[in-house]
């Protein structure tokens, strides 16, 4: 047993892990307020990742122009996804919501494709390409750039929810009756919530697309990022980012030994078994509240 | 007036429980029955073999799928992959000289089996978490069919079926393959139009609105969901083989992945979670929708003079389920088969209708 | 509506003269109906004065919770709908507002089953229900008063809200709405499932409040005896009709109201009691 080249397969595991859960932390968001799993936040990163590239090439601009406006136009896209197809449902029994949530999946990433498809297009924001050695250890320094940005993020969302803005989010996710009897205005926080979902979808678009282009692929991320919230428990934020940790080691770790047997592929298959497994022996994750799996 | 209710007096309790009690009803699947049997006299051979075909085996699959989803209750989002169960263990019989129905049969037992052990995630979990197990397992079957070569026979490879042999004979028309898609698909429509009105409907129905409350007055909610997953994995499987042996004539991994099991969702909900007749519209409506939204935009960019990639017309089908998904939640959730029968209800009073309120 | 003909009170009249000037809360005529098909309540005709603290009584299913909905807006999440009448506060139709906005105007519904957020401290519940009113030092007065008069809840305000018990939750869902500075604050059953002694001391604190802050209270009970001490009339609704409207003192002495949801006059002879039959009804 290697040691070193365990400790590469786990540091860089650990650091995509980190990356996997942005994605996680859009889909945590939208759980809490929504109660429902945005199986669509696959597409939506890989929607955000193709504005960027639209606005950047099509329009001409900086990489550092281009991105903070992508994402404020998609601010405004799961702001207005959430209007016209959620909130229609709102009380409707889950599996309906869920499949509308499938249906955006499905008609964003077709949509996306149509438009801007063909071939893998290179997003670069400036990380070089070269790896950073952390002793004999090789590291991917672009796993490295985006664990930062997501480990940044993460603290960014610990903090604003103990604000008040942040309370009275938390407020809505947990009873949505008695926050509107306080006066709570539960359909902007809602429309706030896939809002938020819809940047963080674009930082996670744009860091995974500088890691393996902006392609199809992009969209794929959702049963990472499904895996990584459900084993942290579906509402919890803090659950999403250790999830993550330890998803992107097992995979990485997993794979790395497994790949050689099985003739490659078993990356996924380790997230799907992982995904599985979670939900036969503990359904509400690492942190999530045991009420979730409740009658 | 055309569904004239009046005169209608049920002197038995047979009488009382009739499927179809009024005389229009009759009539109307009378018509329906003989369209379908003379079928092959009636219709061209292209629209028999690659229309009403396909639509029948599909229809009954989505028909199985309704018993899990609208019926029981359960979440399954991985019935392409009990498909595929079915369809490989059907092919590998008859190829291994097992006679055909045996094979089927034997295809769907196989395809049952493989189902409970999705009814295992369904009685620890409930609602979305099940949903995302069936997701997941239907990722495993993915992998397992197309890297284990026994089974797929490589995971480009493509695994040719034998021709059918019904009772000894060997079917190779269309119009035999034409009957036993129907034979098959009338099977499982009576099966299901049966369940309203049998115990096991009914225990089905309780499961589904409150298992707690459904053990209580003994229903052994365990059981049921039990049977519920292996009686629809058998019709998933059945359905799978006669697809292939059928329509495709040949398996390959493809056939059963995600996106078929994604497609089976989307006639359901088109269709309408547990409507009968919906199953029907919902495979036709998702059958025929993409080829007539890609000749119309076709025809549309011909028009405009726009000419449009082989990229953006290969994902146009994709993203008219999705529409269509989102539009029918939005404006009908319960689907084609609820705005049916809210017609129908409209024609039981005409032109009463006034007097319905 | 007036009550009918075999009550064996006088009738008295339905809007007090003594309540004037305008009510602060005032349904006319309200009709609400659930799922397009299910009448809930009908004609009902409610006033609120300024300062006054009134009980609308009735059993289980009269259409009580329902009337508080129609005037906090609560219906739309139940699917129901106001179809006739209109509800007005301080002057003002209030039919078209969300429940939001109402609760902006100064109405709160305290909620039937208190409906803490069970997974954030008092603490937390008291500072979202301050979000509809500015600035922060609105919200730190604000909780200042609440732990004022709820000490209890003070000592526990960062416990988790669902390890509460019943009245501490039901302490916690009065501040929370308190933190709204509401003109009116609507209780639905603030006694259900609380010990006797709770419920005094709770309803102390709430009379408390009306009489100190001027707060007008409407409120909702079951337990018609420990409602009827403290508010100075009452309104009772049945099957989703009001049958009688009187001040306090009149209804805990009308033999009707006694026997109906007292618990029937002095004097009980128990072997009637097995054989006991209603023996009339309002509304049949």
């Amino acid at each position: 047993m290697d040691f070193s080249l365990f400790a590469e397969l786990a540091i860089n595991g650990a650091l995509s892990g980190l990356m996997y859960s942005l994605v996680a932390l859009g889909i945590v968001l939208i759980y809490k307020s929504s109660s429902v799993p945005n199986l669509a936040q696959g597409a939506m990163t890989m929607l955000g990742a193709y504005v960027v590239l639209a606005i950047a090439n099509g329009i001409g601009l900086p990489m550092w122009t281009a991105i903070p406006l992508a994402m404020g136009t998609m601010f405004f896209v799961g702001m207005g996804i959430e209007r016209v197809a959620l909130r229609r449902l709102a009380g409707r029994p889950i599996i309906m919501i869920l499949m509308m949530t499938l249906g955006l999946d499905i008609f964003i990433r077709a949509t996306t494709m149509a438009i801007w498809g063909g071939s893998s297009r290179p997003m670069s924001i400036g990380i070089s390409d070269e790896p950073l050695f952390l002793g004999p250890l090789l590291l991917n320094r672009s796993y490295v750039v985006g664990a930062v940005v997501a480990a940044a993020l993460f603290a960014i969302f610990f903090f604003f929810f103990r604000t008040r803005r942040g309370i009275v989010l938390r407020a809505i996710s947990d009873d949505y009756i008695a926050s509107w009897s306080i006066g709570i205005s539960v359909e902007r926080g809602v429309a706030f919530s896939w809002a938020m979902s819809s940047v963080l979808a674009t930082t996670a678009g744009v860091l995974w697309g500088s890691v393996q282009g902006v392609n199809q692929g992009l969209a794929l991320l959702l049963l990472k990022g499904l895996t990584v919230a459900v084993l942290g428990g579906l509402d919890s934020i803090g659950g999403a980012i250790l999830a993550g940790l330890l998803l992107g080691l097992l995979e990485g770790v997993a794979s790395g030994y497994l790949d050689p047997l099985v003739g490659g592929g078993s990356r996924d298959l380790v997230v799907a078994a992982t995904l599985i497994l979670t939900i036969l022996i503990r359904p509400h994750g690492l942190f999530g509240r045991h009420d979730i799996e409740r009658i | 007036m055309l569904f004239r209710q009046s005169g209608i007096f049920h002197t038995s309790y047979a009488d009382a429980r009739a499927l179809f009690p009024l005389p229009a009803d009759r009539w109307m699947i009378g018509l329906l029955l003989a369209f379908a049997i003379t079928a092959p006299l009636t219709m061209s051979s292209l629209v028999l073999s690659t229309h009403l075909l396909p639509w029948l085996v599909w229809t009954a699959a989505v028909l199985g799928l309704n018993l899990i989803l609208g019926w029981a209750g359960q979440f399954h989002f991985g019935y392409a992959a009990i498909m595929g169960i079915g369809a490989y263990t059907a092919v590998h019989g008859a190829r291994n000289g097992i006679p055909w129905e045996i094979a089927v049969v034997l295809g769907g037992v196989m395809a049952a089996v493989i189902g409970i052990v999705f009814a295992f995630a369904a009685l620890r979990v409930k609602g979305l978490y099940l949903a995302l197990s069936t997701l997941a397992l239907q990722f495993v079957m993915d992998w397992v069919i197309s890297h284990v070569p026994a089974i797929s026979g490589g995971s480009q490879a493509t695994l040719q079926a034998p021709a059918m042999r019904l009772l000894g004979q060997a079917v190779t028309s269309e119009t035999g393959l034409y009957y036993v898609a129907l034979g098959w698909c009338l099977l499982v429509t009576v099966f299901m139009l049966n369940l309203r009105r049998s115990a096991l409907g009914r225990a089905l129905v309780a499961v589904r609105e409150k298992d707690f409350a459904a053990a209580v007055i003994g229903v052994h909610s365990l059981y049921y969901k039990l049977v519920a997953f292996a009686t629809s994995s058998f019709i998933g499987g059945v359905s799978g083989a006669i697809l292939i042996f059928t329509f495709y004539r040949a398996a390959t991994p493809e056939q059963f992945a995600v996106n078929v099991s994604i497609e089976l969702l989307a006639m359901v909900i088109v269709g309408g979670l547990g409507s009968i007749i919906g199953s029907y519209f919902g495979a036709a409506f998702i059958l025929l929708m993409p080829g007539l939204m890609n000749s119309l935009i076709g025809w549309l960019a011909q028009l405009a003079g726009a000419s449009l990639g082989v990229e953006t017309l290969a994902h146009i089908p994709h993203a008219v389920y999705g529409a269509l998904i989102i539009v029918f939640l939005l404006v009908e959730p319960m689907g084609l088969g609820k705005m049916y029968t809210n017609l129908r209800n409209y024609l039981l009073v005409w032109p009463f209708g006034y007097a319905r309120k | 509506m007036h009550a009918t003909d075999n009550l064996t009170s006088t009738p008295t009249l339905m809007h007090n003269p003594a309540a004037s000037p305008a009510p602060v809360l005032s349904l006319n005529n309200v009709e609400v109906i659930y799922d397009h098909v299910s009448l809930a309540i009908k004609g009902v005709s409610i006033d609120v004065p300024q300062g006054g603290m009134v009980a609308l009584l009735g059993a289980n299913g009269a259409g009580k919770s329902t009337t508080l909905k129609s005037i906090s807006g609560l219906l739309r999440p139940e699917r129901g709908l106001v179809t006739r009448g209109e509800v007005r506060f301080m002057g003002h139709n209030i039919d078209a507002l969300a429940p939001q906005e109402r609760v902006k105007l100064g109405i709160v519904h305290v909620l039937e089953g208190r409906r803490v957020f069970e997974h954030m401290t008092p603490d937390e519940n008291l500072i979202a229900a301050s979000a509809v009113r500015g600035s922060r030092q609105d919200m730190l007065r604000n909780k200042d008063m609440v732990y004022t008069y709820f000490p209890r809840l003070h000592q526990r305000r960062t416990a988790q809200s669902g390890y509460l018990s019943g009245g501490e939750q039901q302490m916690l869902a009065i501040g929370r709405a308190l933190m709204t500075q509401p003109k009116l604050l609507m209780l639905d059953e603030p006694s259900l499932g609380l010990a006797p002694f709770l419920v005094a001391e709770i309803f102390d604190i709430v009379r408390r409040i009306n009489k100190e802050e001027g707060l007008s209270v409407l409120l909702v009970e079951q337990n018609a005896i420990a409602a009827l001490d403290v508010v100075s009339h009452g309104y009772l609704i049945e099957n989703g009709r009001v049958v009688m409207h009187d001040n306090a003192e009149a209804m805990k002495k009308n033999p009707d109201i006694q026997e109906f949801y007292l618990g029937g006059a002095e004097g009980h002879n128990f072997h009637d009691i097995k054989h006991y039959r209603r023996r009339k009804r309002w509304l049949t």
